[in-house]
C-alpha cells in the first residue's frame, strides 16, 4: 500500500487535556492520524516533594507522601514508612502489619479499579467506569470509617499506624468483598471481552520485557510483558510472605505479549488476587495489641542511607532516605513508578495511531503527582 | 399535504386575499415555526431522556430536583431547560484567531440539514410538512448538507483539534452515505416509489407486510442501514469526531453558549430524522403493527412516534454500552464490510423478488 | 534592576540583619519590596551556612570509617570485582554501604556491569543526586540484577566547579529520564546525554534547587516568587 506523506504537524496534548490524566503535556509530531514521534513534557505539577523532605522532620513527610500519588496514598504512606523503619531497624506490632496489608490491598483494588475504569473512557466506553467507581466508593467508605479520610489518609505512621481499625470493621470488609468478587465478571463483559474494546487494545503498544526492564518499568506494566516480579512475592516487605497469591502476568490473551490489553488485564486478575490476600488478611488479624509502638517524639534514625522498594498499585516504589542522624532527613528521593512508567511512552507510541497514543498513555496508568513530585 | 390544507384553509377564512402570494408565505412559514418548535421541544426531551437513560444504565439517578426553591423539578424533568437557559445567557467567544464569518456561519449550516430534512418526515397519515414525489432522496441529499457545516466548523476555529474533528467527520459521514444510501435502495426496489408516504403505504396490513420482514437480505439492509445512520449522526460507537478523549471536543471545541448548543439540537434533529427514515423504510412507518386495530388517524402518530422513540433508545443504549473505533476501524468497517453486503443485498432483492415476488 | 534599587536594598538588608524591620516593610513597590526580602534571606542564611559548615567536615568522614572490615556484602563482593577488572577506578575503600568510584571510567564500568553474565544488573532502581558538602556532588546509582536477584549501591563524587559524570543512559534507558532530573535539580553534567534538558523546571530556570546552598530567584519572566517562611519545622 502506498502511502502519502504530507507536511508535519507539532501537536500539543495537554496540559489541559481530557486523557493525560493530569497535568501532562506530549509534544506530538504527526502526519495525519499517524504519530511520528512524542515527547512527554512534565513538570507542571511539580511541588518540590524532595526539597520539602529536606525541611521537616520524619512524620512529617507522611502527608505529604499523600499527595504524590493521591489515588494511592495508603500504598505511599506503606513504602515510606517501610523505609524509615528499615532505616531505623524498627520492628512493628504483628497487628499493624496486619492492618497495613490489609489497607495497602484495598487501595490496591481502589487504584486499580480506577485505572482499569478511566482506561474504559479513554476508548470511549463511559459506563464501565462508573460501574468502577461505583464500587471504588465503598472502599473509600471503609478507609472514612478508619481514619476519617477519604483520598489523602496519612494512616500509617513510622512505627505503626494512626488509629486501630473500627468496630465491625472485619464484617464490613468480608461483606464488601462477597459483593465484589461477582462484579469483577460483570467488568469483563461489558468491557473487557468486548470486541470493540480488544480491537482498539489489543496488538497495540507492545512493550518487550527486556525493554520494559532497561526503561524500569515495574508493577502490572512489567508483568503485563511475561515477567514474573512481584516485590511482595520476590522481595517480600512486611508479612505478605505469610500469604497464598499468584503473580499474574500477561500471557497475551488476546494478541502480542505486552499490549494494551495484557496491561488492562493484569489489573483485572491482580484485582482477584489482592481479594484473595485480604480474605486471608481478615481473617487472620490479631484482636488484641496496640496499634503504635512507642517511639521517642522526634524520630532520629541512626547515620546512614537505605532505598527500600514497596510494590504499590503502580509498581515499585523507592524511597532512598539519608540520614545524618537528626530529625531532618537529609535527603529524600523518591523513586515513582510512574515515572519511569511515562518515560517508556516515547518509544512505545511512535508510528501508532491520534487514537492508539491514548490508549497507550492510558494503559500505562500514571499519575501525575508522583511523576512530578 | 399541509402547506397546500393550509394555503386553501386560510383562503376559506379570508376570502379577500384567496390564492395571493401573501397567504402561501404564511402558509409556509407557519409549519416552518412549527417545526422549529418540533426540533426544540425534541432536542429538550431527547437530552433529559439521554441523561436518565445513561443514569438508569450506570447505577445513578440522573438529574435531580432538590428540595424547595429554585430547582429542576421533579425527577430533575426541567434539567434541560435549564440548560438551555443557561446556554442562552452565556458569553459569545469567537476566537480571535478564528475565521469570524465562517465560525458564524457553520452551526446554522449544519442545522439548516437537520431542520430542512424534517419537511419530509411523515409523522403521521396526514401530518407531513410536504409529501414530495422524491421524498426519501430529498432527506438523504439534504441530510449530508451538515457535513459541509462540520468542515466549515472545524476549519474555521483555528485549532487543530477541530481541524481533526473535521476531517474525522467529513471521511466519516461521506463514506457512510454510501452504504445508507445503498440499503435504501433495497427499499426502493420493492417499492418503487420515492414518497414517503408511498413507501409507508406499500408497507400496510401489519408486521408481516413491514420491509423488514419482506425477506432475508431487507432483513440485513435494516441493520446496515442503522449502523450507518449511527455513523452519520456521530453516535458511539463511531463517535469519532468529537471523541472527547482523544480530540477534546473535535469540530465544536472552540464553541461555546447558544452556538454549541446548535450543534446539539441539530444532533437531536438528526437522530430524529434517520430514526424517522429507518422507521418509514423498514418498520412500516405510522402503520400499527396489528392489522385492523389502532389504525385511525390519531393512531397513526402515535405508531410512528414510538417507533423513532424506540431506535433512539437503542442508539442511546449503544451509546453508553460501547467503547471508541478506532478511525481506520471504521472505514475498513465501512468499505470492507457494509458496502460488499449492500451490494449483495441489491442483488439479493432483484433476484428474490424475481423468483418469489 | 538599576544601580540605585540595588544600593538601597544593600542598605535595607544590613538593617534587616541587625533586626530593623520596619524600613523594608515601608516600601511602597512590591516587586521592590520582595526582592529586598529575599536579599535578606539568602544574607541570613549565608551566615548560617557558614557556621554549620564545620560540623560537615567530621560527619563525612565519620561515614566512610564505618564498616571497613571486609566482609560478604555485595557492595563489598561486587566491588572487588569492579577493582579487578578496571584498577584505579575506585575512589575510596570499599564498605558495607557503597561503592565509590571515580567519574572517568563510570561508562565503561556501567556497560561491564550489565553486560558481565555473573552480574548482569539489568535494571537501574534508582538514581539520584546528593549534596555531600565542601563543595562536593555525588551521584548514587541502585542497581539491581533481576535474574540474579543481587543489588549494589555506586557512588560517584564530583566537585561543583568540575561536575561531569559520563551519561549511562544509553546502557539502561531510564538513566535518560534519570540523569536529566538529576542535572536538573544539582547541576551534575551527564557527557554524552543524548537529551541533556531539565526534566521538571522550566528551561529557563536559575540555579539547582536541591543543592543546599539553594535560593530561590526572586522574579520569574515577572512573577513574583513567594518566599518559604524560615523555621518551618
Amino acid at each position: 500500500m502506498g502511502v502519502i506523506h504530507g507536511e508535519e504537524m507539532v501537536l500539543n496534548i495537554g496540559p489541559q487535556h481530557p486523557s493525560t490524566h493530569g497535568v501532562l503535556r506530549l509534544k506530538v509530531k504527526t502526519d495525519g492520524e499517524i504519530i511520528s514521534e512524542i515527547t512527554p513534557v512534565i513538570g507542571y505539577l511539580h511541588r518540590c516533594f524532595e526539597k520539602h523532605c529536606e525541611n521537616m522532620t520524619y512524620d512529617q513527610v507522611i502527608p505529604y507522601t499523600d499527595r504524590c500519588d493521591y489515588l494511592a496514598a495508603m500504598a505511599n504512606n506503606f513504602g515510606y514508612v517501610v523505609a524509615v523503619e528499615e532505616l531505623m531497624e524498627l520492628k512493628v506490632p504483628e497487628k499493624v502489619e496486619y492492618i497495613r496489608v490489609i489497607m495497602a490491598e484495598f487501595q490496591r483494588i481502589a487504584s486499580h479499579l480506577l485505572a482499569l475504569g478511566v482506561y474504559g473512557l479513554d476508548i470511549g466506553a463511559f459506563t464501565p467506569f462508573l460501574f468502577m467507581l461505583r464500587d471504588r466508593e465503598r472502599i473509600l467508605d471503609m478507609f472514612e470509617m478508619t481514619c476519617g479520610a477519604r483520598l489523602l489518609y496519612n494512616y500509617m505512621w513510622i512505627g505503626g499506624v494512626s488509629h486501630d481499625l473500627p468496630k465491625g470493621f472485619v464484617e464490613t470488609a468480608f461483606q464488601f468483598l462477597d459483593y465484589f468478587e461477582p462484579q469483577i465478571e460483570e467488568y469483563n463483559e461489558l468491557l473487557t471481552y468486548n470486541k470493540i474494546f480488544i480491537e482498539r487494545t489489543a496488538d497495540i503498544g507492545v512493550l518487550p520485557p527486556d525493554v520494559a526492564i532497561s526503561y524500569g518499568v515495574s508493577g502490572p506494566n512489567l508483568r503485563a510483558s511475561g515477567v514474573k516480579w512481584d516485590l511482595r512475592r520476590n522481595a517480600p516487605y512486611s508479612i505478605y510472605n505469610k500469604f497464598e497469591f499468584d503473580v499474574c502476568i500477561g500471557e497475551g490473551g488476546k494478541g502480542t505479549l505486552g499490549d494494551c490489553w495484557d496491561r488492562y488485564y493484569v489489573r483485572m486478575l491482580e484485582v482477584k488476587e489482592s481479594v484473595k490476600i485480604l480474605r486471608q488478611a481478615l481473617a487472620q488479624i490479631p484482636k488484641e495489641g496496640d496499634v503504635h509502638q512507642a517511639l521517642p517524639k522526634k524520630i532520629r534514625p541512626p547515620k546512614g542511607s537505605i532505598y527500600s522498594r514497596t510494590e504499590t498499585p503502580r509498581g515499585d516504589l523507592g524511597f532512598y532516605i539519608v540520614s545524618d542522624g537528626s530529625p531532618i532527613p537529609t535527603r529524600v528521593k523518591m523513586r515513582s513508578p510512574a515515572f519511569t512508567a511515562l518515560s517508556v511512552l516515547g518509544e512505545l507510541a511512535g508510528g501508532w495511531m491520534m487514537s492508539d497514543v491514548i490508549s497507550i498513555l492510558g494503559s500505562l496508568d500514571i499519575v501525575l503527582g508522583e511523576i512530578d513530585r | 399535504m399541509t402547506v397546500d390544507t393550509l394555503f386553501s384553509w386560510l383562503g376559506s377564512l379570508i376570502p379577500a386575499m384567496e390564492g395571493s402570494g401573501t397567504l402561501l408565505v404564511i402558509a409556509i412559514l407557519i409549519p416552518c415555526l412549527v417545526l422549529f418548535l418540533v426540533v426544540a421541544v425534541n432536542a429538550i426531551i431527547m437530552v433529559y431522556a439521554e441523561r436518565k437513560v445513561a443514569a438508569f444504565m450506570q447505577d445513578r439517578v440522573g438529574p435531580m430536583g432538590q428540595g424547595v426553591g429554585l430547582h429542576a423539578g421533579k425527577w430533575g424533568v426541567l434539567q434541560t431547560v435549564a440548560d438551555a437557559l443557561k446556554l442562552l445567557s452565556k458569553e459569545d467567544i469567537i476566537p480571535e484567531k478564528a475565521d469570524k464569518f465562517l465560525f458564524i456561519l457553520a452551526p446554522f449550516v449544519i442545522f439548516i440539514g437537520a431542520f430542512v430534512a424534517i419537511i419530509a418526515v411523515p409523522f403521521g397519515e396526514t401530518v407531513i410538512v410536504a409529501d414530495f414525489n422524491i421524498g426519501i432522496f430529498y432527506i438523504l441529499g439534504v441530510g449530508s448538507l451538515g457535513v459541509i457545516g462540520l468542515i466549515l466548523a472545524g476549519w474555521s476555529s483555528n485549532n487543530k483539534w477541530s481541524l481533526y474533528g473535521g476531517m474525522r467527520s467529513a471521511a466519516q459521514i461521506v463514506s457512510y452515505e454510501i452504504p445508507a444510501g445503498l440499503s435504501i435502495i433495497v427499499v426502493i426496489m420493492l417499492t418503487s416509489t420515492l414518497s414517503m408516504q408511498g413507501i409507508i403505504e406499500y408497507q400496510s396490513g401489519g408486521m408481516g407486510n413491514w420491509i423488514i420482514f419482506a425477506n432475508p437480505f431487507t432483513f440485513i439492509a435494516f441493520f446496515i442501514f442503522f449502523i450507518s445512520i449511527l455513523a452519520e449522526t456521530n453516535r458511539t460507537p463511531f463517535d469519532i469526531p468529537e471523541a472527547e478523549s482523544e480530540l477534546v471536543g473535535g469540530f465544536h471545541t472552540e464553541y461555546s453558549g447558544m452556538r454549541w448548543s446548535f450543534f446539539f439540537l441539530s444532533e437531536y434533529a438528526n437522530m430524529l430524522v434517520v430514526s424517522a427514515v429507518a422507521a418509514t423504510g423498514f418498520l412500516g412507518g405510522w402503520h400499527s403493527p396489528f392489522p385492523g386495530y389502532f389504525d385511525s388517524n390519531g393512531w397513526s402518530v402515535f405508531w410512528m412516534l414510538s417507533k423513532i422513540v424506540f431506535l433512539i433508545f437503542i442508539m442511546m443504549w449503544f451509546r453508553w454500552t460501547f467503547p471508541r473505533l478506532r478511525v481506520d476501524q471504521l472505514m475498513n468497517i465501512c468499505w470492507k464490510v457494509l458496502l460488499p453486503i449492500s451490494l449483495i443485498n441489491i442483488f439479493g432483492v432483484g433476484f428474490w423478488t424475481l423468483i418469489f415476488g | 534592576m538599576s544601580p540605585d534599587q540595588e544600593k538601597l536594598i544593600a542598605e535595607l538588608v544590613e538593617k534587616g540583619l541587625s533586626g530593623d524591620m520596619d524600613p523594608i516593610n515601608a516600601i511602597e513597590d512590591r516587586v521592590l519590596r520582595s526582592k529586598a526580602k529575599s536579599a535578606l534571606a539568602k544574607a541570613k542564611r549565608a551566615s548560617k551556612a557558614e557556621a554549620a559548615s564545620a560540623p560537615v567536615e567530621e560527619k563525612s568522614t565519620e561515614e566512610n570509617d564505618t564498616d571497613t572490615t571486609p566482609s560478604d556484602h555485595p557492595n563489598q563482593k561486587f566491588g572487588k570485582m569492579i577493582h579487578n577488572k578496571f584498577p584505579n577506578s575506585l575512589d575510596a575503600e570499599l564498605n558495607d554501604t557503597h561503592i565509590q568510584l571515580k567519574p572517568d571510567d563510570w561508562f565503561e564500568i556501567a556497560s561491564w556491569l550489565k553486560s558481565e553474565p555473573s552480574l548482569h544488573f539489568d535494571s537501574l532502581q534508582c538514581h539520584t543526586g546528593m549534596d555531600v558538602g565542601e563543595n562536593m556532588l555525588e551521584a548514587r546509582y541502585n542497581l539491581h540484577s533481576m535474574t540474579h536477584d543481587h543489588k549494589i549501591e555506586i557512588r560517584i563524587a564530583v566537585s561543583r566547579d568540575k561536575a561531569n559524570i559520563p551519561s549511562i543512559e544509553q546502557i539502561w534507558r531510564i538513566g535518560d529520564w534519570f540523569e536529566r532530573e538529576t542535572y536538573d535539580m544539582f547541576g551534575i553534567f551527564f557527557d554524552g546525554h543524548r537529551d541533556h534538558r531539565r526534566m521538571l523546571l522550566p528551561e529557563d530556570w536559575e540555579g539547582y534547587p536541591l543543592r543546599k546552598d539553594y535560593v530561590v530567584q526572586e522574579t520569574y519572566h515577572g512573577i513574583i516568587i513567594p518566599k518559604v517562611k524560615e523555621g518551618w519545622e
